[in-house]
């Protein structure tokens, strides 16, 4: 069983690897630093780790997916950051790219079943 | 705090300058918000300080979602031709102090052991530095990320029409026979450039007493750099068979153009005056190997005048035919 775990933690870190952008952008369209998104994803059902996030976020940013602003009136300086005009754009179709991913897959998962009685 | 300080300097110092104020202030933020979560406002441990810098994970692999691209001396789009050329030019340095010895110990056999030991020396030291400079040579372009990625990146668009065919037989180039012209270039080179003392007919009386040489060693010095740039360019050529693997059009273009800059550096040299031993026949007599007025003494007066021409006479067709065939072999489909 052990095993079988092992193999399942190496596939869901490649299955979240690209989860993960989406859940963020999905985040983004009010501007967020770094923790905060950590907490609102993670109050949400979804994990990130901080490590992932940050460089993810600065990465994004310089594609141009996201804007960004230093905030230092509060005690702490944080950079903010927000969905660009091209991020916004990106956003939606990730969305429906997901969305047909998360159709098909469900159709093969459920036809699962049927493959012993041939194929049609 | 000095951890914290600590971890952020380990992320950020293997971080190009120019992003590692921006990211030291967001660590920073972040690992002091991780804390406050943490704790609240009562007072920090160190325990909680180690407590979040483990969560985050090792500066290292920090560093290495921060920069994106991992990081190397010589990256995978360029490294294949990288090992083919380290391989090139590690044999090549290795054939030439080998060949060297091999000479050296023909030609004094009693001092083998000194031989030996600058065998050793050459190959410590030689080898390293080929490996170094051919090395250092593609490592710089690639930090001065010179290599254009796009048409190198090994997921660059390819068509399935720019898959090469499968080369016939007789198109293939065959490893061996490259490099075993090579090291027959490099043994030339050697041979010259160290001991072209010896290149001529040897006397034996018992034992080896001298040689009558066929070259002129006034003029020796001036037409040595001519000789290594001739067998330079054959080792160029063999390169150049190694790298394409197959023939075509475009080796064996470059091939003829080796060979016609090789004919004209071999006609200017040997057709000069002094390039040979002015000497030789006279020598040789002196030598007792001939004796004037016998059958052999003219025949050999008379291979020897004629020589130069029949030798370039030789060059070209070995030279001319060698391209020919490469057009011939790139021809077949």
């Amino acid at each position: 069983m052990s095993d079988a775990n092992e193999h399942l933690e190496k596939l869901m870190q490649e299955l979240r690897r690209g989860t993960i952008t989406i859940a963020v952008l999905s985040q983004l369209s009010e501007p967020q630093y770094g923790y905060s998104l950590v907490t609102l994803l993670s109050e949400k059902g979804v994990q990130v780790e901080p490590g992932t996030l940050y460089p993810l976020l600065r990465r994004l940013e310089k594609q141009g997916i996201l804007d960004s602003k230093w905030d230092t009136n509060e005690a702490r300086p944080r950079k903010y950051y927000l969905l660009s005009e091209t991020g916004k754009e990106v956003f939606d179709l990730l969305v429906i790219e997901w969305k047909s991913i998360v159709k098909s897959l469900n159709g093969v998962i459920e036809a699962k079943g049927d493959d012993s009685n041939g194929t049609d | 705090m000095e951890l914290i300080n600590r971890y952020i300097y380990a992320v950020t110092q293997k971080l190009p300058q120019a992003q590692r104020k921006d990211i030291e202030e967001e660590l920073r933020g972040l690992i002091e918000d991780m804390l406050d979560e943490r704790v609240g406002d009562t007072g920090i441990t160190v325990q909680d300080i180690e407590a979040v810098l483990l969560e985050l994970g090792s500066p290292r692999k920090l560093a290495d979602q921060y920069r994106g691209t991992k990081r190397y001396l010589i990256g995978p789009e360029i490294f294949d031709s990288y090992i083919l050329v380290l391989k090139i030019v590690m044999i090549i340095t290795a054939s030439v102090i080998g060949i060297n010895f091999v000479i050296q110990v023909i030609l004094n056999p009693v001092e083998i052991l000194d031989h030996f030991i600058d065998l050793i020396i050459g190959l410590v030291t030689g080898l390293p530095t080929a490996f170094g400079w051919t090395t250092f040579g593609f490592a710089i372009p690639e930090m001065a990320g010179a290599y254009n990625f796009k048409e190198l990146s090994l997921e660059s668009e390819w068509r399935p029409s720019d898959l090469p065919p499968v080369p016939d037989e007789k198109r293939q180039i065959k490893r061996g026979e490259a490099l075993f012209g090579i090291i027959f270039y490099s043994i030339f080179i050697v041979i010259f450039a160290f001991s072209s003392e010896y290149f001529g007919v040897w006397r034996f009386t018992d034992e080896f007493t001298g040689v009558v040489p066929f070259l002129n060693e006034q003029t020796y010095g001036t037409y040595l750099l001519f000789i290594i740039l001739i067998f330079g360019f054959g080792v160029i050529k063999e390169c150049l068979k190694l790298v394409f693997g197959k023939w075509t059009y475009k080796l064996a273009a470059y091939t003829l153009i080796v060979n016609l800059i090789s004919m004209a550096g071999v006609l200017l040299m040997i057709s000069g005056p002094e390039f040979w031993n002015p000497n030789f026949v006279m020598e040789l007599v002196d030598a007792g190997i001939l004796t004037t007025g016998s059958e052999a003494f003219d025949i050999v007066s008379k291979i020897w005048e004629q020589s130069t021409f029949w030798i370039f006479i030789l060059l070209i067709i070995g030279l001319i035919w060698d391209a020919v065939d490469g057009f011939i072999r790139a021809r077949k489909k």
